[in-house]
């Protein structure tokens, strides 16, 4: 380590800088996460603009060393070379330069989580004090590629004392770069028609040229995130900590529109693209106090997040008119759409957890918890109209008892509409956990569990509007009422008296208990085996299962016996099933269970077929299989292999039926001195996805498979393979006094979909078989290639230049954006994202690297 | 922004460093001891030509003058390497420099293999042991100080000072000296130079200048007096 004198003049106002970031830092982010800064171009804060140390890892073994898995260790990064300023021993560089982007500049596959502007960026500055007599330190890293694109993360401390650590940090996520929208006012609440639309009157060729007139734009929800953390400890064995964070989320993403749904009726509804505004903020806090004495060690924390949305709903306006499936009668003009956004909400969460150290390394630990989480946001009213909704017959639309279909808009469009104004809900949970460990043998380790859990759903919602004592909610902003008389959402008594539609919450409150025994041999050096029993019981409220089990058996085997091979295997297989399955556990949240309900001619519907199963409730086997192997070729060389399976059979003649999955990776790293690395990886996976279902063919209340509304030539089945293959290969050489380095990434996944069906009753909307279309949709295919080449020349004792180039190419198809490009409007259906695309690109980069 | 802009930048670039001048001098007097080899000797040879090492280090190993280390029963590999360092530095201000000049590396080995045949001196056991927090220097030793960077000692060099816990298999440990004994006037001379930077053309003193950096005078006088004695300060 060489250490200097001087440069005061030139750290004064470095240090000042310091400083000053110390003081106007403001918060935080939780334990364990989030604790590292970087972004594309430093994505390990630094580490990789050093050279790597010669001497390796550490002063008490030789260069290379290997983890218990037997992979190389990485070489670490030199020490940086230190001025001597007093007291403190100071390093720091500076990394400016210009960067220029060519090609697709703007493409938002490209640009996430990146936001490359061609133009001067700084690199990295980083700055690092220490104090070698009291362990006092203090550092500095910040980066900037934009404003959008950028970091600063400084602490300061005690080693053994205390820290504290301070960040802000801006990160871009471009969404799409194919937006066409037909509003304005995007990444506002409000979104109204651009002018040459009528609200409720424009024709499908008028939004049509429209958006085909719009200017495409990106959009992007970007996040602004600061931290504050503290830590210290009261004494060598008591430490606390305290973090808090607060974290602002901006921009405007892809959304929906329902105005009534618009397949069956090519000139009616609306099925509208909306862009919602994001604009929130989350504050987020850990604190804590550990003990950690020889034998016991304590944990309390409380943590807590406090999400703060800037809008409570948005809204859009409704380009086309509507019209009613009675002759004779009109639609209501409706205007506008609405949403509710996320509501305000709270979490707080107190832990406390004790363990006690046992003989033979042993080890007792118990943890509780206790969590609510709540929201109590004000609520929006069902619906923004003014005037009446619903169907006028005869061409007219009074209220009144001549039109049992037309609703008045005063009696829904505020919040007199609802039975309390404010949301009052709360999830309490809370948590037991006990684990003790314990070595009865030198060779033969044995573990064992039980965890209990709970989340309770505390409130009830009965949608009641007390001004006219009708039961549920406006669907889809009144549009569907005013296309199908009655179809309105609510039940209400006389001509709605029969309207099945849902009146109240569902709490879904959960019980889990789990237990789990397993046990670890040593049969011999290097050779172990191992195994593990679980059983979960879960027992969820109001779900199809008020009971569901799983017990899951698995095998391990690891060997060492040969010193340069590591092999680890690894068998399970798990049972999942449980009591009787009530396809209709949800009879009480739905307006039949009124008194005033009147069972339609017919019977009520069935709420769905009984033959389905949900898969998360479903019973299912799953037998899975991992094997590793990593192959020490010589000292510093490996070659590291996988394969893995896993395969599900669900016990379901509708729903999931099977989920197989497998792969394989080879990857080779070589590291023969710290001046040279090189390593490579090629992997493969495939997975299957197969479901079936039936189209319904009446509203019955037969929900038998087979019956008359749910029959068998309504059948279909769906399978959903993917496909990826994915390489690469980096590595990092200095030659003389040049350290090139270079990375290769590719990327190739290709998903298909191909589906059958007994005949064309179930497909929804091609029951005119002339139309019916094959059994496979086209692949989507993801392919993405990425070269960077890099070169770092000493300049001098002080500066060396790095020259960088990345070429890129990404490549896309996928259907569901097939014609974006001739039009985004499709009858009464207007599409706004032109979905993702190709780019080729090319980012130059030349940095100075000062060393200060 | 072109390809061809790029081809000449790297070009450029490349020219321009063919051009520049001289390779860092690394320090080419650094002994990396991490991988060594067992020190094998002739340790009768060694005995034979010990009169002058016995003159301070007396004939059975075992010294009478606080200053100067006992070497009976020290790990060869220790000492061998310790002589090695010693020609290497060349301090015009230990005796050991001359001493040692004009020795070969067989003299060192055979030495190294005769002291560490000889018996080791024989001590009480630490009167509270190294777990007891009785003494500061028994508190250093177990635990050292996170509160001012101080690992503690006995990771490496036992519980008791009686060496690494598997120097017998694994060859690198043996560079980790048995201290149990030594007089506390030698190890404070020893810790005062590694506290200091004095020693570091070898891994292991790079590795006791970090570990030692942070002991005060007093902590050093307290875990000389525990090594020698095993006792409070």
């Amino acid at each position: 380590m060489r250490r200097q004198s001087g440069h005061r003049l030139l750290l004064a106002p470095l240090g000042g800088l310091l400083l000053l970031a110390g003081s106007i830092a403001h918060a935080d982010s939780g334990v364990g996460v989030d604790m590292w800064r970087g972004n594309v171009l430093d994505p390990r804060g630094g580490a990789d603009s050093r050279p790597l140390d010669p001497h390796g890892t550490s002063w008490l073994s030789p260069l290379q060393r290997r983890s218990p898995s037997g992979n190389l260790y990485l070489c670490p990064a030199a020490s940086p070379a230190q001025t001597e300023l007093g007291d403190w021993l100071f390093s720091g560089s500076l990394d400016i330069g210009f960067v220029g982007v060519g090609g697709d500049e703007d493409n938002a596959l490209w640009n996430r989580y990146a936001d490359w502007e061609d133009g001067f960026i700084l690199g990295l500055l980083q700055l690092e004090f220490l104090r070698p007599r009291d362990g006092s330190y203090a550092s500095l890293r910040a980066s900037r590629i934009s404003d959008d694109d950028a970091y600063f993360d400084a602490m300061f401390g005690r080693a053994g004392s205390y820290k504290v650590h301070a960040f802000l940090r801006e990160l871009p996520n471009a969404l799409s770069d194919s937006v066409r929208s037909i509003w304005n006012g995007v990444g506002s609440n409000h979104l109204t028609l651009v002018d040459s639309l009528q609200v409720g009157a424009s024709t499908s060729e008028q939004v049509g040229a429209a958006s085909q007139a719009a200017i495409e734009r990106q959009v992007s929800v970007n996040r602004s995130k600061q931290g504050l953390g503290f830590s210290m400890y009261l004494d060598p064995r008591w430490s606390a900590f305290a973090d808090v964070s607060h974290e602002q989320r901006k921009g405007a993403r892809p959304f929906g529109g329902a105005m009534f749904f618009n397949f069956p009726f090519p000139d009616n509804g609306g099925i509208l693209e909306t862009l919602r505004p994001v604009d929130d903020s989350t504050v987020n806090l850990n604190t804590g106090l550990r003990f950690a004495g020889s034998q016991w060690r304590f944990d309390f924390a409380y943590s807590a997040s406090f999400y703060r949305d800037r809008y409570t709903r948005f809204d859009y306006e409704m380009p086309f008119a509507l019209s009613p499936v009675i002759p004779g009668a009109v639609s209501a003009p409706l205007q506008r759409g609405q949403f509710a956004t996320e509501p305000d909400n709270d979490h707080h969460n107190i832990k406390a957890a004790i363990t006690r150290k046992l003989g033979n390394a042993g080890e007792f630990s118990l943890t509780a918890s206790l969590g609510r989480m709540s929201q109590d946001d004000s609520l929006i009213a069902p619906i923004d109209c003014q005037g009446v909704f619903g169907i006028g017959l005869g061409g007219s639309l009074e209220p009144g008892p001549q039109n049992p279909f037309l609703f008045d808009c005063s009696q829904w469009n505020s919040s007199a509409a609802l039975p309390r104004t404010r949301a009052d809900m709360r999830i309490d949970t809370s948590l037991l956990d006990g684990r003790i460990v314990l070595h009865p043998l030198e060779s033969l380790s044995v573990r064992a569990g039980v965890r209990f859990n709970r989340e309770d759903y505390r409130g009830n919602w009965l949608a009641f509007n007390p001004l006219n004592g009708a039961y549920g909610y406006v669907s889809e902003n009144g549009a569907q009422g005013s296309v199908v008389p009655g179809e309105v959402g609510f039940w209400y008594p006389g001509a709605g008296a029969s309207n099945l539609t849902r009146i109240r919450n569902l709490p879904l409150d959960l019980q889990t208990t789990e237990a789990n025994l397993g046990a670890d041999w040593r049969i011999s050096e290097g050779n172990s085996i191992g195994a593990d029993l679980v059983f979960n019981r879960f027992e969820p409220g109001n779900r199809e299962r008020e009971q569901v089990d799983f017990r899951r058996i698995s095998l391990n085997w690891t060997n060492r016996a040969l010193d340069w091979l590591t092999l680890r295997a690894r068998l399970s297989h798990l049972r999942q099933s449980g009591d009787r399955y009530n396809y209709d556990p949800y009879e009480f949240t739905f307006s039949s269970s009124l008194p005033g309900f009147v069972e339609p001619e017919g019977g009520v519907p069935a709420h769905t077929v009984d033959a389905l199963r949900k898969f998360d409730l479903s019973s299912r086997d799953e037998d899975k299989f991992s094997l590793i192997a990593t192959v020490a070729l010589g000292d510093d060389m490996t070659l590291g292999a996988s394969l893995n399976g896993m395969r599900n059979d669900y016990d379901a003649t509708l729903g999931r039926q099977r989920y197989d999955t497998h792969g394989g990776t080879v990857q080779w790293d070589w590291q023969p001195n710290p001046r040279f690395m090189a390593s490579a990886y090629y992997g493969r996976d495939f997975s299957t996805l197969e479901l079936a279902n039936v189209n319904d063919q009446a509203l019955g209340p037969d929900p038998s498979l087979g019956g008359p509304t749910y029959p068998l030539d309504a059948v279909w089945s769906d399978r959903d393979r993917q496909r990826n293959a994915y390489a690469g290969a980096s590595f990092k050489a200095s030659l003389k006094r040049l350290t090139w380095d270079g990375s290769w990434t590719w990327i190739n996944a290709r998903g298909s979909n191909r589906y059958a069906f007994a005949s064309p009753s179930a497909l929804a909307y091609f029951n005119d078989s002339t139309s019916v279309p094959g059994n496979a949709f086209p692949d989507t295919h993801y392919r993405v290639n990425a070269i960077t080449l890099g070169l770092r020349i000493p300049l001098g004792g002080r500066v060396s230049m790095r020259v960088f180039d990345t070429w890129a190419r990404g490549r896309f198809e996928d259907w569901h954006y097939a014609g974006m490009e001739q039009t985004r409007v499709i009858e009464h259906r207007v599409y706004t994202d032109g979905g993702p695309r190709g780019y080729r690109n090319n980012l130059l980069g030349l940095l100075l690297q000062v060393r200060l | 922004m072109n390809n061809s802009l790029l081809a000449c930048t790297f070009t450029l670039a490349g020219l321009g460093l063919i051009a520049w001048p001289g390779a860092r001098a690394d320090v080419e007097t650094f002994m990396d001891l991490r991988n060594i080899a067992a020190v094998q000797g002739d340790a009768a040879a060694g005995k034979a030509n010990s009169a002058t090492c016995a003159a301070c280090h007396m004939q059975d190993g075992i010294s009478v003058v606080p200053l100067f280390p006992n070497l009976a029963g020290q790990h060869a590999e220790y000492m061998y390497w310790r002589m090695r360092e010693i020609q290497q530095e060349a301090r015009a201000d230990s005796p050991m420099t001359a001493l040692l000049a004009n020795l070969d590396d067989t003299q060192l080995r055979n030495f190294s293999a005769w002291y560490a045949s000889l018996p080791p001196a024989q001590h009480a056991e630490p009167a509270r042991g190294a777990a007891s927090h009785a003494s500061e220097g028994a508190r250093i030793w177990s635990e050292g100080d996170a509160t001012r960077g101080i690992p503690p000692c006995q990771g490496c060099h036992g519980r008791k000072a009686e060496g690494h816990p598997l120097a017998a298999e694994v060859i690198r440990w043996r560079l980790v000296p048995i201290l149990r004994g030594q007089a506390a006037a030698y190890v404070t001379q020893r810790l005062n130079a590694y506290r200091d930077g004095a020693h570091t053309v070898t891994s292991s003193a790079r590795m006791m200048n970090g570990a030692a950096a942070n002991l005060d005078d007093a902590s050093i006088e307290a875990l000389a007096k525990w090594i020698e004695t095993g006792e409070s300060k």
